[in-house]
């Protein structure tokens, strides 16, 4: 026994050495130098998820100036680190600017960026408020603005654009998602659509011709071809075996603002010029949409009752592979995701082109009878604890150009937020955006209320429980409106 | 005269010495005094506060500046923000929540089938089962059904979730059509049965190490006299060990009630309360969910911390039922020995 102690004792030592070894967490290396005199400043940046990224900022420091770090916080999926790239590699255009105004101030960035699902992003950013640790500048969701900006988290920039003409290039429609009470809470980073994709070799397979498949796309434009059809192609699908029972049709696996444009496409209206803050929640359309989704899963089944809670990698590797689904709701920024994830060993984007087409989400023609989609745009917003608002704004300002928004746009499959853009060669020639470009036309954004969070997660529940069969649509309506009255009392209105 | 003075110096002898005695047991139990008012106490009283107020990503600022305090704590610096006293009406709202009986039923069925089925059943078949084989294998047995505890809880869960995935994934799957099973959405099929049994695998073992030792604890004679009377296994397992055990079998009852009371980790990870209309929804899940896990993020630390606050009642109104009827006076009564 005394004999084997020491091996045991070994054994223990390497136990620890392994626990020690994997409690230990990398963190991300920040570089920090003090400046002198026409130094280049090398900043390594570690993108938490994906891989290392060194970004090379030159900052030029005259004698006697003040050398100002901004941190900027981005989410960043594995297409999408020009968020927060563009922001450092704009850096030498900014400090060229405050050169030329004859400030003596000298900008540098640190970013942090990672994939963390909205909400825990959000709540990251609201605890490091209150901890007086908010970054200069954050990259979220415009609907935050709802939450941020009547807590005073953010800096209101309305009276601060004019003095940088590089904003005057973004697409005017999209300043209105960064408002909140007739003031400016952020400038647009991105923007995108939300297509609806379909299976070109199963539609050959239900005996639909080439013509046919080709001109869907335009048929959806022009409402020939609608939500009800999709429906009843779907169904024809399942019945002739097609596709597996639940294949017919998929539209994403977990909450998120998709399911807010069945609602506007059912005829539904979430917040009018009286409102306010306040937001409307109309029983029809809540039928309309619940009535829908009902039938799709419970009566048709082509749509999977099991489909809400599937992973996303599950969801990505069914859908992207064009053999199992038929139509499925998505987004622009799915498709080089695809390309570079899911079917990168299978010929990428040329198989993608080949087998998988997208369009608007075609006309519900008993609500609206319009295509539709959602743009959901991303904002540069600057925290109220930010000591250098001003030099944020013209970090932004600097990031906000068609060179640079272009190059993100065109990695991450995100629309352009600037008119020069339309005519600027290089995002002319990417065919995705281009094709996916005229979906613009029937966009809708999320409102920017406090109350957005509580209305879409009631109404979220009602999807929940029709496609599960917990609930039929009349009852979940009434469940929804209940759950809506406890929540928000007097802000919301029923009608 | 004499007698008197005698028997009040004998009086505060007696005194200081009871003093003496309290201020031992005090200075022994402090420790633990500190660290229940630390880690139980004083974050109690702060949810009960914040329970009592508005408190939500845009009503963000310090909970304790509300009402008269504003100014003051705006004197000192303090980020107030728009957070207000509400009084109760978290907690009418709470109760006026329509899910609030359903919320309430998945806890008590989650609690008690877990802790029959798994937290106390198995562990106490385990411990048996261990300790009446050879000793080392015994050992090795209980050592592989710690692995599931000792490992982190996220790969733990990814590891059900490969095993419960959809068709055509999974690994349950790959096993059951080869033997004419249809491919199924295991997790989504049933998922109180996974959200148990990843719960009590893991729950099994602290009650399979408790009762192992205090089966390894019986003195072999009375196990010997009565295989020796003529007693079965099984009469030996009803009339000797599980009386034996009597309290650590109560101790782990009333601790795994209360662990599972507030734990939510894995079900979280697992079905998030799903699949459909809160099929899976335990409460303290609701309180994280309202507290911290929105898709939009708008957190409502106020009404989370009003969940939070009920299920910390729940907890001790389960505590004194167990107090209670299990008379764990009896556990702590001074030896009767020393009574003497």
């Amino acid at each position: 026994m005394w004999r084997r102690r020491p091996f045991w004792l070994f054994i223990g030592i390497l136990v620890l050495l392994f626990l020690a070894s994997a409690c230990a967490q990398q963190q991300p290396q920040v570089v920090e130098r003090t400046v002198v005199v026409r130094e280049t400043v090398p900043v390594e940046k570690t993108v938490v998820v994906e891989k290392t990224v060194v970004v090379e900022q030159t900052v030029e420091v005259p004698a006697g100036g003040e050398l100002v770090t901004l941190v900027a916080r981005c989410k960043a999926g594995s297409v999408e680190q020009g968020r927060c790239n563009n922001l450092i590699s704009a850096v030498g255009a900014a400090n060229a600017w405050l050169e030329e105004q004859g400030d003596n101030r000298r900008i540098q960035v640190k970013t942090i960026q990672d994939n963390k699902d909205w909400g825990e992003y959000k709540t990251e950013f609201e605890l490091a408020f209150q901890a007086g640790e908010a970054p200069d500048i954050i990259v979220s969701g415009h609907e935050h603005i709802g939450d941020w900006a009547p807590a005073g988290m953010l800096v209101d920039i309305t009276d601060m654009i004019d003095e940088h003409p590089e904003f005057d290039d973004v697409i005017d429609s999209l300043w209105e998602s960064t408002k909140w009470n007739g003031r400016i809470w952020g400038v647009p980073q991105d923007a995108e659509a939300r297509p609806m994709y379909f299976s070109k070799p199963l539609l050959k397979k239900l005996g639909w011709s080439d013509e046919q498949v080709e001109s869907l796309r335009d048929r959806v434009f022009a409402c020939e071809f609608s939500w009800e059809d999709m429906i009843e192609t779907a169904t024809q699908a399942v019945q002739q075996g097609v596709v597996e029972e639940g294949n017919g049709w998929w539209h994403r696996p977990k909450n998120g603002p998709d399911f807010l444009y069945y609602y506007y496409a059912a005829g539904g209206v979430i917040q009018d010029e009286q409102s306010g803050d306040k937001l409307i929640m109309e029983k029809d359309a809540l039928l309309k949409v619940y009535q829908l989704l009902y039938d799709a899963s419970q009566v048709r089944k082509i749509l999977s009752p099991n489909l809400l809670g599937t992973d996303w990698p599950d969801w990505h590797t069914a859908v992207s592979s064009a053999q199992n689904v038929l139509f499925w709701f998505g987004g622009s920024w799915n498709w080089p995701e695809w390309a570079a994830n899911y079917v990168a060993d299978q010929g990428g984007e040329d198989y993608l082109w080949e087998n998988v087409g997208f369009t608007a989400i075609p006309c519900l023609k008993s609500g609206t009878a319009k295509p539709i989609t959602l743009t959901h745009p991303l904002l540069y917003m600057i925290s109220s604890q930010s000591e250098y608002p001003d030099l944020a704004l013209l970090l932004i300002a600097k990031a906000t150009t068609k060179e640079l928004n272009t190059t993100y746009a065109v990695e991450s499959g995100h629309l352009g937020i600037l008119k020069s853009q339309a005519d600027y060669q290089p995002y002319k020639a990417a065919k995705f955006l281009s094709e996916v470009l005229p979906l613009l036309e029937y966009t809708t954004f999320l409102p920017n209320s406090p109350y957005w969070s509580q209305w879409s997660e009631a109404y979220f529940l009602g999807i929940q429980s029709v496609e599960s069969g917990d609930l039929t649509p009349e009852e979940a309506v009434d469940v929804v409106i209940g759950q809506l009255e406890n929540e928000l009392g007097d802000n919301v209105i029923i009608r | 005269m004499e007698a008197v003075v005698q028997e009040q110096a004998m009086e505060m002898v007696a005194r200081r010495r009871s003093w003496r005695v309290s201020l031992e047991a005090f200075s022994f139990m402090s420790p633990a005094m500190v660290l229940v008012t630390l880690f139980f106490f004083i974050p109690v009283v702060l949810l009960l506060w914040i329970s009592l107020t508005n408190l939500s990503s845009n009503t963000f600022g310090n909970p304790l500046c509300v009402g008269g305090m504003r100014d003051f704590c705006e004197s000192l610096g303090i980020r107030v923000g728009r957070v207000e006293f509400v009084g109760v009406s978290n907690y009418r709202r709470l109760f006026a929540d329509r899910f609030f009986p359903k919320i309430l039923g998945n806890t008590l069925f989650y609690v008690f089938t877990t802790l029959i089925f798994f937290n106390v059943g198995l562990a106490l078949i385990l411990a048996l089962l261990t300790t009446h084989i050879e000793r080392r294998t015994g050992f090795l047995f209980r050592a592989i059904w710690l692995l599931p505890r000792i490992t982190p809880s996220v790969i733990y869960i990814m590891m059900w979730k490969r095993i419960s995935a959809d068709a055509p994934y999974g690994i349950l799957n790959q096993f059951l059509v080869p033997l004419g099973f249809e491919p199924k959405a295991w997790l989504k099929e049933a998922p109180w049965l996974f959200v148990i049994i990843t719960n009590g695998f893991v729950g099994a073992s602290f009650g399979m190490l408790i009762f192992s030792s205090a089966i390894e604890s019986i003195p072999r004679d009375y196990i010997m006299a009565a295989k020796v009377d003529g007693a079965s296994t099984l009469q030996i397992i009803r009339t000797i060990i599980i009386p034996l055990i009597k309290w650590p079998l109560l101790f782990v009852t009333t601790y795994q009630t209360l662990s599972l009371l507030a734990s939510f980790e894995y079900i979280l990870l697992l079905t998030n309360g799903g699949p459909g209309l809160y099929r899976t929804e335990v409460w303290s899940l609701t309180a994280y969910h309202r507290a911290l896990q929105t898709y939009f993020g708008n957190n409502q630390w106020g009404y989370g911390a009003a969940w939070g606050f009920v299920l910390v009642v729940i907890g001790i109104i389960f505590s004194l039922i167990y107090l209670r009827v299990f008379r764990f006076d009896e556990l702590v009564q001074e030896p009767k020995i020393d009574a003497l």
